[in-house]
């Protein structure tokens, strides 16, 4: 990892191994090292997972077991099952399967009536029809968005020092949803979250599905209050990209590509050049938000506007080119004179307004602007100050709480209008960043701004403020420039400090070129333009500038754009100026002398991966091309149906979703590191089908479960044996030979993950709430909002129908997870699961026992049983077949209900929440 | 403190009267198959098993890997970055210094703008115990146990921000996603006393330091090993330990007639399926949740510990309301109460237990990142958190659990011995100190200095890194820090990484 070692570098030389921060392995490393080194004379087979994916022959199985055989996943189980000596098991009950399929498929148990529709129906495909009824419900998309999202860790906060809220990553999370429910190919699944704004401009998807890039953490801190001109912001940037990468190459090829970080990987074949290859693919993007079109018409409109923008625009700018070379040597001395003020302005001395200075907050300050004249304001715009005095530097002296008015009597005595009013509360420190008020069509001449607390500076406090800026109407002119300002007081201290700083034109991230005197100089060279200007280019520069105009107001006039936070070039100011403004030009990577950013070794450009069989390691992008070519030459490298990584990593991870363990156990590591295939044909059969089968998601999971081995039994112990008319023992099963049952010759069972415990209860207690879509639900408080927000969601009122919606939906934040689902082992957004940890412990228990939640809905559980009436016998009936999906046993069912006499209906309902029955599917 | 609600059952029960906590606890625990309460209340019948959570995969074989020095840790951590120089590492050449420019020979990148006149230790230092051991006035109470403590004065961070200078310190690695020290050491060893976690977090009350629970995490690991966070002195000082607010529903009878309900038809259910040990571990998993209930609310209850001891800690009986402003008297108090906590938890076999001081890096400062004035914030933090260690390190001593208890005192890096150009200082990356105590350790020591100045360390090309801390933490635990590792993605993490050397002079 790359750190601010300089001279202190801890260089232990007797350690003769390359050692990096990302790898680990002692003596396995030292022996792979060996045996890979070994391996290099012949020309030896490629690892498995590299190696060329064909379809495999399908085996012959033994007919005693061919009978049973319902598609070819079973050819490839049996076959092995039949080498080892074992017996497959018999077919699940109906109770069974249809509540396996329902979790399985949509994450929500199958209510009664289901059960019921589904038992009685006698037709030989029922099993297949509720199986593609499942299929195509929107609770699947829900539910398997869910699995996609623990691998490329979303989260709806940042995470790291603050932990800020990300408002806007919610559309990722949809659109995951909705591919998955839309059956989305899944190359242009793949494509979409690598380079979507460029291989799909104008879809909405395109746009939202670039969330992928950004949906790990992000230091904040790091990168908002550290420039890329400091080694810890590079190291923050480094990374980020970092991220990036391994999230694109762990999730879509199943490859520890950080493992090439500092060295080349030492068990696969990753070189080290090849790892920054794959960073100068994100080396022009960064997190953050963009705004696009939901609706692909509106899109197109604002295409061709900007389009039409774009032309009218150069050619105005030919015209003028031809207009100034006739202008003369005057003109060349304008032009010096305005550059020369635009680099003062640029760094300007002239901070802004500054009070005087107090020694408690709690004082009034004001400070105005005479407009001249009673306008009809559209707009003001407070920028605020940057001064390094004390370290405060972005947002020096903005004012923790203040209000904007405007009038037209300079006292402000009468017929004052109230724009913005934020003296209730303390407001976040915006840093630089400018603060815009909607005028909202009031008029007045004079716009006051007054501090009611001041901000701190050390043991003492100001109001400081670096522009005012007001807006006429819908015009975008700043009526307030170069306007006399008054000021209850002002420290008065030229140049960096006085009233006139307010309406200079300049302010941290002011566009070059704003301030006053320099308008004088610009109105000078316009003037000298005109007096060269012949009629006939004046017609023409007239009529440019009225399409212009139209072509703008067009612009205006479409339905506001959408924001979504997404991996994208980025345009902003202070420490975290991102890309934009240089044109999205990627930064330069370099390869790191042991991942050291001071040890900075030869210059890469754009590449990935050499090892995969068959397919280029080259991406075809020439150093002009825009950035988005390089994502997109990775988007299609990773989509190639060549990448053998690519179909074999999602065959699996399909796999491992429906029966609990993948045929590799190690989703996310198909390399030297990770284990070995179970079924190396079956995964490679499952990969092709993908691959060679219109990439539907949809139809390899139906091969999956509508297949016998996934309709066994989870325990033959308790079912008599097909054929031999005996029950079955354990060890005569497999019990004895594969207790782990790595084979499959039964199902296993499965402990409910998180979400569907949550989704679960929520459903079974009749308050789920089914709306899709949109911004999260919080189930939690947030206090102190304004600096690390603290998420607390012990204050949260679990009655709330705005947090009854599905898990899928709710607000996640990285730092502090919620603490019923991390007892329950929901996937942490802090790193990639591919497979989440299964633990049993007493502080589960006591969650379940004792969450606000589960108390909730067994009350509400208890409330919907009563109210469809009946003996409590009959309600205590109904609440099993609710909760579990099938009665209890006659002993059972009446300790349950006298147990509900004695105690009450919720606490009954409270003990079936709790039973492991619950918890499990069989 | 944050308030949160009253558990019900502390209100009364719905049975035949009201019932104090402690009765509930007795009756309802008491229908558990008659478990013997004096034994799970006092602690020692279980102290010296190996008991395992229920559902824990095995641990990692072969462990201990030689015998152990020590069985228990305590790890303080200031957050905010404390500052090294005006509390801890002495340097006279800087009050001769005091105002003048600072020059630090070579370009210095300060994270904000640190390189303001060189400044003066904020406060006096005096020499204690037989080994002249030099200690600012702000944490002089340790003067008492100053010839237990082994100092190292060279540490070194990677970066000089807080939030991943944070997980550096508390996990070995700069970015989330990282199992905690504490995390490991659950991991590997265990714990002591089921009826109890294995890895106890006590966060400062007024909110989590950077990272907040990422700091604590299990990660990859399985999650029984995260930290659990206890905040002792709340009526519901564990997350869910007792019904929440709408549960009033729930009382002693009802949850004894429930368990009891559940564990019968959970057998049935089990007995059915008796393939998948999982369903037995679950059935385990309730008792031991009700067995929590007893202990955790007893192991934090301080109201019998003698005025004496309250005393040593710095705790107040009966502390009233505080001052709005930071004071000394406050943030020993409650610092203090932390302290003791640690210790009854530790005497019933706790772990390892994490003690926070400082809440996230804003304002007012309750917390270590002095930038403005570092006599402000850094004086009464001290005098708390000094208070508070020289308690404990005393009042474990006098139980004879001290020579198998470690301390670690640590914070996510140092500040700098120029201002701020007022009264504050800058953050240091370059250099700060950790101390530790206790089983194993070398008392009255001091290994690895710092310059003239605090600013690196004295020998550059020789600085301790975190991974050095933890591996000889872990080395007086008995593990081989090399060797306890964690297949994750296709790597074997270990706490230290790829780093970490036993430091042998800090070893008794």
């Amino acid at each position: 990892m790359p750190s601010i070692q300089s001279d202190i570098g801890f260089r232990r030389r007797r350690r003769a191994l390359a050692r990096c921060t990302f790898c680990a392995g002692g003596l396995a490393l030292v022996l792979c090292l060996l045996r890979a080194a070994g391996l290099q004379g012949g020309e030896p087979a490629p690892w498995w997972s590299l190696a060329r994916l064909e379809a495999p022959a399908l085996p012959a199985v033994p007919a005693r077991l061919a009978a049973g055989v319902r598609n070819p996943v079973d050819l490839f189980i049996r076959a092995r099952l039949a080498a080892e000596g074992i017996e497959p098991s018999p077919e699940a009950g109906r109770e069974t399967l249809v509540r396996r399929l329902f979790l399985d498929l949509t994450g929500l148990p199958p209510t009664p009536a289901e059960i019921d529709r589904f038992v009685a129906d006698t037709k030989p495909d029922a099993y297949e029809r509720l199986v593609d009824r499942l299929l195509d419900s929107p609770r699947y998309g829900e539910r398997w968005a869910r699995h996609w999202l623990d691998v490329v860790h979303y989260g709806d906060t940042h995470g790291y020092d603050k932990d800020k809220p990300r408002p806007n990553a919610w559309p990722y999370r949809d659109y995951v949803i909705r591919a998955f429910n839309e059956d989305r190919p899944y190359g242009r699944f793949i494509q979409e979250q690598v380079a979507g704004d460029v291989l799909f401009p104008g879809t909405r998807d395109g746009i939202e599905a670039l969330g992928f890039i950004s949906a790990g953490p992000w230091d904040f801190i790091g990168h908002e209050e550290v420039p890329e001109s400091k080694i810890d912001g590079r190291v923050a940037r480094h990374l980020d990209r970092d991220d990036m990468v391994v999230n694109t190459v762990q999730t879509f090829n199943s490859l520890t590509v950080q493992c090439a970080q500092c060295h080349n990987h030492k068990f696969d074949p990753i070189t080290q050049e090849e790892y920054y290859s794959l960073q100068a693919v994100f080396a022009a993007v960064d997190r953050t938000n963009r705004r696009y079109d939901i609706d692909p018409g509106v899109a197109r409109s604002r295409a061709a506007l900007e389009g039409r923008i774009q032309s009218l625009a150069a050619r105005r700018k030919e015209l003028e080119g031809v207009i100034e070379g006739r202008a003369g040597p005057g003109l060349g001395e304008l032009n010096s004179r305005i550059s020369a003020l635009e680099k003062s302005s640029a760094g300007s001395a002239a901070v802004g307004y500054h009070s005087a200075i107090e020694k408690g907050p709690e004082v009034a300050k004001w400070v105005q602007v005479d407009l001249g004249g009673v306008m009809p304001l559209g707009g003001v715009v407070l920028h605020p100050c940057h001064d390094d005095f004390n370290g405060i530097g972005d947002g020096f002296g903005f004012p923790v709480r203040y209000r904007v008015e405007v009038s037209a009597d300079p006292e402000f005595k009468s017929g004052t209008l109230v724009l913005a009013d934020f003296t209730g509360a303390d407001v976040p420190n915006p840093g630089v960043r400018p603060q815009g008020i909607e005028g909202e069509g009031k008029s007045g001449r004079y716009v006051r701004v007054t501090a009611t607390r001041l901000a701190p500076r050390q043991n003492d406090f100001i109001f400081a403020l670096a522009e005012l800026e007001v807006r006429v109407g819908a015009g975008r002119t700043n009526a307030a420039l170069g306007r006399p300002v008054a000021a209850l007081d002002s420290i008065e201290a030229p140049v960096r400090w006085q009233r006139s700083n307010l309406t200079d034109g300049w302010y941290p991230g002011a566009p070059a070129g704003s301030g006053l005197e320099l308008a004088g100089v610009r109105a000078e060279r316009t003037a000298l333009l005109a007096r060269h200007t012949r009629p006939g280019e004046r017609v023409e520069l007239e009529s440019i500038d009225g399409q212009l105009a139209e072509a703008r107001q067009g612009v205006g006039r479409l339905p506001a754009q959408s924001v979504a936070y997404v991996g994208s070039v980025h345009t902003g100011s202070g420490a975290f100026t991102g890309t934009g403004a240089s044109g999205g030009k990627p930064r330069e990577i370099r390869v790191l002398n042991r991942g050291n950013l001071l040890k900075p070794g030869g210059v890469v450009g754009p590449g990935t991966l050499s090892a995969v069989q068959g397919l280029p390691s080259r991406l075809e992008v020439a150093p002009s091309d825009p950035e988005g070519a390089r994502r997109a030459a990775l988007a299609k490298w990773l989509s190639d149906p060549r990448n053998s990584l690519t179909w074999r990593s999602i065959a699996n991870r399909l796999w491992q979703q429906h029966f609990g363990r993948g045929i590799v156990e190690t989703p996310n590591d198909f390399g030297r590191m990770g284990a070995k295939p179970s079924h190396p044909e079956l995964l490679d059969w499952l990969a092709v089908q993908l691959r060679d089968g219109g990439e539907s998601i949809k139809k390899l999971q139906r091969i999956i479960v509508t297949s016998a081995t996934y309709r066994q039994v989870s325990d033959p112990s308790t079912h008599p044996s097909h054929g031999a008319g005996r029950l079955a023992t354990e060890a005569s099963r497999g019990g004895g030979i594969d207790s782990d049952n790595r084979l499959l010759w039964r199902m296993n069972r499965r402990k409910l993950d998180a979400e569907t415990v949550r989704d679960s209860l929520l459903s079974v207690a009749g308050d789920l709430d089914l709306t899709m879509g949109g911004p999260a639900f919080q189930d939690f408080v947030v206090d102190k909002p304004e600096h690390s927000p603290h998420y607390e969601y012990h204050l949260h009122d679990p009655a709330d129908p705005k947090s009854h919606r599905r898990s899928i939906y709710r607000f996640i934040v990285r730092s502090q997870p919620q603490p019923f689902m991390a007892a329950l082992d929901c996937a942490d957004p802090s790193m990639q699961v591919g497979r989440r940890n299964e633990s049993v412990s007493p502080l589960q228990a006591l969650a379940m026992l004792n969450d606000a939640l589960v108390l909730r809905m067994s009350s509400r559980f208890a409330e919907k049983l009563e109210r469809s009436g009946g003996s409590l016998a009959s309600k205590v009936e109904r609440a099993c077949r609710e909760a579990l999906g099938h009665p209890l046993p006659p002993g059972d069912r009446k300790a349950l209900a006298a147990y509900a006499r004695e105690h009450g209906l919720e606490n009954a309902c409270r003990v079936l929440f709790n039973l492991n029955e619950f918890s499990f599917v069989d | 403190m944050n308030p949160r609600h009253p558990s019900p059952f502390h209100a009364a029960g719905a049975g035949p009267g009201p019932l104090s906590r402690r009765e509930f606890l007795w009756q309802s625990g008491g229908g558990l198959g008659g478990i013997a309460l004096a034994s799970l209340l006092g602690g020692e019948g279980l102290l010296g098993g190996a008991a395992e959570p229920a559902g824990a995969p095995a641990r990692p074989p072969g462990l201990p890997h030689h015998p152990p020095r020590a069985k228990r840790v305590i790890q303080m951590f200031m957050a905010g970055a404390a500052s090294h120089i005006d509390l801890f590492d002495y340097k006279p050449d800087l009050i001769r210094h005091d105002g003048k420019p600072s020059d630090f020979g070579e370009h210095v990148e300060a994270f904000q703008d640190g390189l303001g006149p060189w400044m003066k230790p904020v406060w006096e230092f005096k020499p204690h115990g037989q080994s002249g051991r030099m200690l600012s006035e702000v944490v002089e109470d340790l003067g008492e146990v100053a010839d237990e403590l082994a100092f190292v004065h060279n540490m070194v961070g990677k970066t000089g921000v807080h939030s991943q200078a944070t997980l550096l310190q508390a996990t070995g690695f700069q970015l989330p996603g990282f199992p905690g020290m504490g995390s490991w050491v659950s991991y590997g060893l265990g714990s002591m006393n089921e009826n109890l976690p294995a890895f106890v977090v006590l966060p400062d009350h007024r909110g989590f330091a950077s990272n907040g629970p990422k700091n604590w995490d299990s990660a990859f690991l399985p999650s029984q090993h995260a930290g659990t966070i206890i905040y002792p002195g709340s009526e519901t000082p564990i997350h869910d330990l007792f019904p929440a607010k709408g549960g009033g529903y729930v009382n002693a009878r009802s949850e004894r007639a429930a368990h009891a309900l559940m564990e019968r038809i959970n057998r049935e259910h089990a007995a059915a399926r008796p393939s998948d040990g999982r369903l037995d571990a679950r059935i385990r998993s309730y008792e031991l949740a009700a067995r929590m209930q007893l202990a955790a609310p007893e192991a934090m209850d301080l109201s019998r510990e003698p005025d004496a001891i309250l005393d040593l800690y710095g705790i107040r009986r009966n502390p009233g309301s505080w001052p709005k402003e930071i004071n000394a008297a406050e943030e020993r108090d409650y610092f203090g109460r932390k302290c003791l906590v640690a210790r009854r938890l530790l005497e019933r076999g706790v772990r390892f237990v994490q003690i926070w001081s400082g809440n996230d890096n804003g304002f007012p400062r309750r917390n270590w990142d002095s930038h403005e004035d570092v006599r402000r914030d850094h004086g009464p933090l001290a005098m708390g958190f000094a208070r508070g260690a020289a308690g404990l390190i005393q009042d474990l001593r006098q139980r004879g659990l001290l020579e198998d208890t470690v301390i670690l005192w640590t914070t996510e890096f140092g500040r700098m011995p120029s201002s701020q150009g007022g009264k504050g200082r800058d953050h240091n990356p370059y250099c700060f100190t950790n101390w530790l105590c206790g089983g194993g350790i070398k008392g009255g020591v001091a290994v690895g200095e710092s310059d003239n100045w605090g600013y690196k360390p004295l020998q550059r090309e020789k600085p301790t890194l975190v991974y050095d801390i933890h591996a000889t933490v872990l080395h007086l635990l008995g593990i081989r820090h090399e060797k306890l590792t964690f297949r994750h993605n296709g790597v074997d993490r270990r706490l230290t990484d790829v780093h970490g050397e036993v430091i042998r002079d800090l070893l008794a």
